[in-house]
C-alpha cells in the first residue's frame, strides 16, 4: 500500500504545560512515529484528514497494553424521518447484528473470547461505534470493527429482536420517574423540532421501522466524509498506518445531501404533572438552552457552576440541600448540542416539599440575574474548572471521548491549552449578562412526576 | 452485573466509575506498592503511577453497616454525610469548597464493610487533601442543627434509591430474608424508622469508636514520590493517638435449611426475579471459582444466560449473575432477570434453574472456560487505566483480607478447572441455600398530564 497518508498536523498537547511545548514538539519531530515511553505522561495527538474525508486522530499512550477506538458518525436521531423515530438508534445498533461474513452470534463469541468490548449507540447529534481491545488482539478487533462498520447486513430476524428489546426497555423505563420526567420535558420543550423525540424511538414508531429504512439510513449517513475516528492507547502512528489505514482507505466517499435543522421551542410557560404512586416528586424545570458553538458557552459554564453545576459548592445545593435538607440530589445544567439544547434544573424531593423546592429553584434563577455573583464565587468556579481539567482526560476512555468531541465541535487540538484563558477571561459582569440573557425564570417548562395528591398539585 | 451498584452509597450523586466485577489482581502489582504502618497503627498503602499529574488520596475506615446494631441502622452512612459538616478549624461544607477550589473532585461512600473518603486532585495539591482528611479523622464537630438537616437529606436519599425503586425494594427484602443473624440483614442506608430515631449522641459515640488510626488505612495512587509524600502523611496523621481496636467480630450466618421465597407487590411495569445463594468470600479459594461461574453465566453476549434466556427462549430483557469475592463476611451470589412483557416468572425461574443444573451436570468445555478467563483478565487490565479504580481495588482487598491478595487474583482465576466449577456449583447453587425474590407489578396509576392552562407556578409563593 502506497503511503499516501501523512500526518499533516503534529499538534499536541494535552497536559503539556506551555513552557514545555516547544521542547516537546521538537522532540516529536525528531522521532515521528517512534514516540517512546518518556512521553507517556503527555500523550501527543496527531490529526489527519484522509483522502476519503475521514478525520483521524491518534494518540499514543503505552502505559497499559490496550487500545480504545471511537468512530463518530454524523447520524444522530435528529435526522430520523418523521414517523420513523428511533431509526438512527436502531441503525447504529444494527451494525453489530451481523455482517456479510459473520452472524451476530459469531461476533459475540469472537469479542468475548478476546475479552474485548464493541458497542454502538446513537444520540441526538451523532452515533458512535466503540471498541476496546487488548493490544495482542488488535488485528482481530480491528477486522471486526471495520467489518461491522462497512459491511453490516441488518438481518431481518435480528432487527425484530432488537425492536422487541427496545420496546421492553421503553416500558421498563416507566419505572424510573426521573426518566419519565426527562422524557416529558424534552417532548414539551422541543415541541415539533428534531430534538423532541426520544433517541430510542417510541412505542408507536418502533414497530414501523423496517430493514429497508435502516439500509436507506445507513447509506445516507455512514460514510468516511461524515465521520471522525479516534484511536488512543498502545499503538504507534506506524501501526496505525500499517494496520488501520489500508482498510480505512477502501471506505469510499459518498456525497451526503444536506438536510436543514429546523429549531422550534415551546415559547409559553407550561406545566405537566404526571401522577405516580411514589414518595418523591421528580422535578425538571427549564427552558431553551444554547448550542455548543455559542460564544457565551464559557461564561455560561461559570454561571451554571455557581448556580447549580458546581457539585457541593453550588447555590442550589446550598439552598435546597444544605440549608433545608429538601433533596439529596439537585443540579442545573445546559446540554448544548450541535444545535440549541436545553437548560434544566433537576431535583427530587419528598412530595410534600415539591412546591417549596420549585420556588427556591426559581428564586435562585432570579437572584443570579439580579445581582453580580461574588468575587469569591467567580474565583472558586474558575479554579475548579481550570484545575480539574486534567481529570477530564486521565484515562484512555476519557481521552478518546474528549478528542472526538474536540474534533466534532471544532475546538482545535490546542483546546486544553486555550481552556484556562477562555475561563480566566470571564468577569462577574459577563456572568450577570449571560444569566440575564439565557435564563428565563418567568418562562419555564415544569415537569412534575409525583404523587400529586401528597404534593398538593392535583 | 449492575445489581451491586446499590451496595455503595455516596454522599452526593456524582458519577462514580466502579467496576464491581473486576476484583482482580495483576502479577507484579505487589512489587510496585509500598506499605508502611505509622507508629499509631495507621496503615499507609502507596502506589506510584505517574501516568497523569494527578493523585487519588483515599482514607478508608473499617466501619460500615455491618458494625451497626438493630434499631440504629444507617448510622455509618449518616456519619459519612456528617463528615462534611466541618471541624474545629473549618465550617460546614467548607471541606468540599476548598477541594473544589483546588481543582479537585471529592466524595465518600459507605458499604457494608467500610466507609471511604477520597479526593482526586492535581499532584501538586495533594497537601490540601492530606491536611483536610487528617483534620476530620479526629476533629469533627457534630452539631445538632446540621445533623437534623442532613438526616433529612439521607431520608431523601433513601426515597430516591429505594422507596421509589421497585427492584431496590426487592433486593433489600431478599437480603433481609437471606440473612437473619448477620448484620448484612439490613440495608446500608438503614431503615427509615431507624434514621428518624438516630441521635447526635449515637453519632458521637460511633465516631469515637471507629474513626481512629488503628481502624483506618490510607491508599494513595498517582503521580508522587513516596519519599516526599510519606513525611507529609506522617506529619499530618502521625500524632493522633492510636485508639482502641474495635470489636469487629460478627456472628456467622448459620447454614440455610431450605429455600426462602418472598414477594414484593408494588407499582411497576414488569416483573423482576432475584435469587440469592449464600457463598464464601475471598477467604475461601472457592470464591475464585464463583467468579468464573458468574462470568460464564453473564459476562458478554455469548454468555450462557444471554444465549439461553435472551436469545433462545426470548424470556427476558436481561439476565445477570452477580458476585463479588470482596466482602468482609460471606455474602450472596445473585441471579436476576428482567422479564419481557407477557412472560411468566415461573418459566424464567425454570430457565435459570436449567442453567445452574447444566453447570452441575456437564463439565464446562475448554474453549468456553478459556473465554471466561480471558474476559476476567481483560477486565482487570482495562480497570488499571484509572488510578481511582486501582486504589479502590487495593482497598477492597485490604478490607476483605489484605491488599496483597490482589496479586493472587489472576493466577487463581487461571487455575480454575472444569471439575472445580462443577463441584462449586453443586455445593452452593442449590435451592435449599437460596432466597428467591419476585417483584409482582401492580398496575401504575394512570400517568395523565394535567389539564393545560393551569401552570402551578402561578399559585406558588416565590
Amino acid at each position: 500500500m502506497r503511503l499516501f497518508f501523512r500526518f499533516l498536523i503534529l499538534q499536541s498537547a494535552i497536559r503539556i504545560p506551555k513552557w514545555k511545548l516547544l521542547v516537546v514538539l521538537v522532540f516529536l519531530l525528531l522521532c515521528m512515529g517512534l514516540l517512546n515511553s518518556a512521553l507517556q505522561a503527555l500523550p501527543p495527538v496527531q490529526r489527519a484528514v484522509l483522502p476519503n474525508g475521514l478525520v483521524l486522530l491518534v494518540s499514543e499512550e503505552r502505559s497499559l497494553p490496550f487500545v480504545t477506538l471511537q468512530l463518530l458518525v454524523n447520524s444522530g436521531s435528529w435526522k430520523d424521518p418523521a414517523g420513523e423515530e428511533g431509526l438512527s438508534y436502531l441503525t447504529a445498533r444494527g451494525l453489530l447484528l451481523g455482517t456479510s461474513k459473520r452472524q451476530v452470534t459469531a461476533i459475540h463469541e469472537e469479542l468475548d473470547f478476546m475479552g474485548a468490548s464493541l458497542s454502538s449507540s446513537a444520540g441526538r447529534d451523532y452515533a458512535t461505534l466503540n471498541l476496546r481491545v487488548l493490544k495482542k488482539d488488535l488485528d482481530k478487533g480491528w477486522d471486526l470493527f471495520i467489518e461491522v462498520l462497512t459491511q453490516p447486513t441488518f438481518p431481518e430476524e435480528e432487527i425484530k429482536r432488537e425492536v422487541e428489546k427496545t420496546l421492553a426497555a421503553i416500558q421498563s423505563a416507566e419505572d424510573q420517574p426521573d426518566e419519565v420526567a426527562e422524557k416529558e420535558f424534552r417532548k414539551t420543550l422541543f415541541s415539533n423540532s428534531p430534538y423532541a423525540h426520544p433517541v430510542v424511538g417510541t412505542k408507536e414508531s418502533l414497530p414501523r421501522l423496517t430493514r429497508e429504512a435502516m439500509i436507506r439510513f445507513y447509506r445516507f449517513c455512514y460514510h468516511p466524509n461524515n465521520a471522525i475516528l479516534t484511536v488512543v492507547g498502545d499503538i504507534s502512528a506506524e501501526e496505525v498506518k500499517s494496520k488501520l489505514l489500508p482498510s480505512l482507505a477502501k471506505w469510499p466517499t459518498v456525497e451526503i445531501p444536506k438536510i436543514p435543522f429546523k429549531t422550534s421551542f415551546e415559547k409559553e410557560p407550561k406545566t405537566v404533572k404526571i401522577d405516580r404512586g411514589i414518595t418523591q416528586a421528580n422535578i425538571v424545570l427549564g427552558h431553551v438552552g444554547v448550542s455548543r458553538d455559542n460564544p457565551d458557552y464559557y461564561a455560561l459554564t461559570i454561571m451554571n457552576y455557581i448556580l447549580g453545576g458546581g457539585g457541593f459548592s453550588s447555590r442550589l445545593v446550598e439552598e435546597i440541600r444544605n440549608k433545608r435538607g429538601l433533596a439529596y440530589s439537585v443540579a442545573s445544567y445546559f446540554d448544548p448540542g450541535k444545535y440549541p439544547g436545553s437548560f434544566q434544573i433537576v431535583l427530587q424531593t419528598k412530595n410534600a416539599s415539591a412546591r417549596e423546592a420549585i420556588s427556591i429553584s426559581i428564586q435562585e434563577m432570579e437572584r443570579i440575574q439580579k445581582e453580580l455573583v461574588s468575587e469569591k464565587e467567580l474565583e472558586g468556579a474558575k479554579k475548579y474548572l481550570i484545575g480539574s481539567f486534567p481529570m477530564r482526560i486521565n484515562t484512555q476512555g476519557k481521552l478518546t471521548h474528549f478528542l472526538t468531541q474536540v474534533e466534532y465541535y471544532g475546538l482545535g487540538l490546542d483546546y486544553p491549552e486555550k481552556y484556562p484563558s477562555l475561563i480566566q477571561s470571564i468577569t462577574r459582569e459577563e456572568v450577570l449578562r449571560v444569566a440575564k440573557k439565557y435564563l428565563h425564570p418567568e418562562n419555564t417548562i415544569l415537569i412534575v412526576v409525583a404523587n400529586l395528591k401528597e404534593a398538593g398539585m392535583e | 452485573m449492575r445489581l451491586l451498584k446499590k451496595y455503595l452509597i455516596t454522599v452526593f450523586m456524582l458519577p462514580l466509575l466502579i467496576l464491581f466485577f473486576m476484583t482482580p489482581s495483576e502479577a507484579g502489582l505487589r512489587e510496585q506498592i509500598f506499605e508502611t504502618v505509622l507508629s499509631n497503627g495507621l496503615k499507609v498503602i502507596l502506589l506510584e503511577n505517574p501516568k497523569a499529574p494527578l493523585v487519588t488520596f483515599q482514607v478508608w475506615y473499617r466501619v460500615g453497616s455491618r458494625n451497626e446494631s438493630w434499631g440504629k441502622t444507617g448510622l455509618s452512612h449518616v456519619l459519612e454525610h456528617m463528615m462534611f459538616k466541618g471541624t474545629e478549624k473549618i465550617g460546614p461544607e467548607e471541606f468540599s469548597r476548598i477541594i473544589q477550589e483546588n481543582g479537585g473532585n471529592l466524595n465518600a461512600f459507605t458499604s457494608y464493610d467500610y466507609t471511604a473518603y477520597f479526593e482526586n486532585i492535581s499532584a501538586d495539591r495533594v497537601q490540601v487533601a492530606i491536611d483536610l482528611e487528617a483534620d476530620r479523622m479526629q476533629n469533627l464537630v457534630l452539631r445538632e442543627e446540621d445533623f437534623r438537616t442532613e438526616r433529612m437529606v439521607v431520608m431523601e436519599e433513601r426515597r430516591l434509591r429505594t422507596e421509589d425503586n421497585p427492584r431496590a425494594i426487592l433486593i433489600e427484602q431478599v437480603m433481609a430474608t437471606a440473612f437473619q443473624i448477620h448484620p448484612y440483614r439490613w440495608p446500608i442506608i438503614g431503615w427509615m424508622g431507624d434514621l428518624a430515631r438516630l441521635t447526635l449522641a449515637d453519632l458521637k459515640a460511633y465516631y469515637q469508636t471507629y474513626y481512629n488510626p488503628i481502624n483506618a488505612f490510607l491508599v494513595v495512587v498517582g503521580d508522587f514520590k513516596k519519599e516526599e509524600l510519606l513525611p507529609k502523611i506522617e506529619k499530618a496523621f502521625g500524632s493522633y493517638p492510636k485508639g482502641v481496636v474495635p470489636d469487629q467480630k460478627r456472628d456467622k450466618e448459620p447454614p440455610q435449611l431450605g429455600e426462602r421465597r418472598i414477594f414484593v407487590k408494588k407499582e411497576a411495569q414488569l416483573p423482576f426475579l432475584v435469587m440469592g445463594y449464600h457463598v464464601p468470600n475471598l477467604q475461601d479459594p472457592d470464591s475464585y471459582v464463583l467468579e468464573v461461574i458468574a462470568t460464564l453465566l453473564s459476562e458478554g453476549k455469548s454468555s450462557r444466560l444471554y444465549q439461553a434466556l435472551v436469545r433462545e427462549k426470548r424470556l427476558v430483557l436481561s439476565a445477570d449473575a452477580d458476585y463479588s469475592l470482596l466482602s468482609r463476611d460471606p455474602r450472596l451470589f445473585y441471579l436476576s432477570a428482567d422479564l419481557l412483557p407477557g412472560k411468566e416468572v415461573a418459566e424464567v425461574e425454570r430457565a435459570l434453574d436449567q442453567e445452574i443444573e447444566r453447570l452441575q451436570r456437564e463439565l464446562v468445555g475448554r474453549q468456553e472456560l478459556e473465554k471466561a478467563k480471558n474476559q476476567l483478565e481483560a477486565l482487570f487490565i482495562f480497570g488499571q487505566d484509572s488510578i481511582f479504580n486501582q486504589a479502590m481495588l487495593l482497598a477492597r482487598h485490604e478490607i476483605t483480607l489484605s491488599w496483597k491478595a490482589v496479586d493472587d487474583y489472576l493466577p487463581s482465576i487461571r487455575k480454575v478447572t472444569p471439575e472445580e466449577i462443577q463441584r462449586v456449583a453443586k455445593k452452593y447453587l442449590t435451592p435449599d441455600n437460596r432466597t428467591v425474590g419476585i417483584l409482582i407489578p401492580l398496575p401504575p396509576k394512570e400517568g395523565k398530564p394535567a389539564p393545560e392552562g393551569s401552570p402551578i407556578k402561578e399559585k406558588m409563593v416565590r
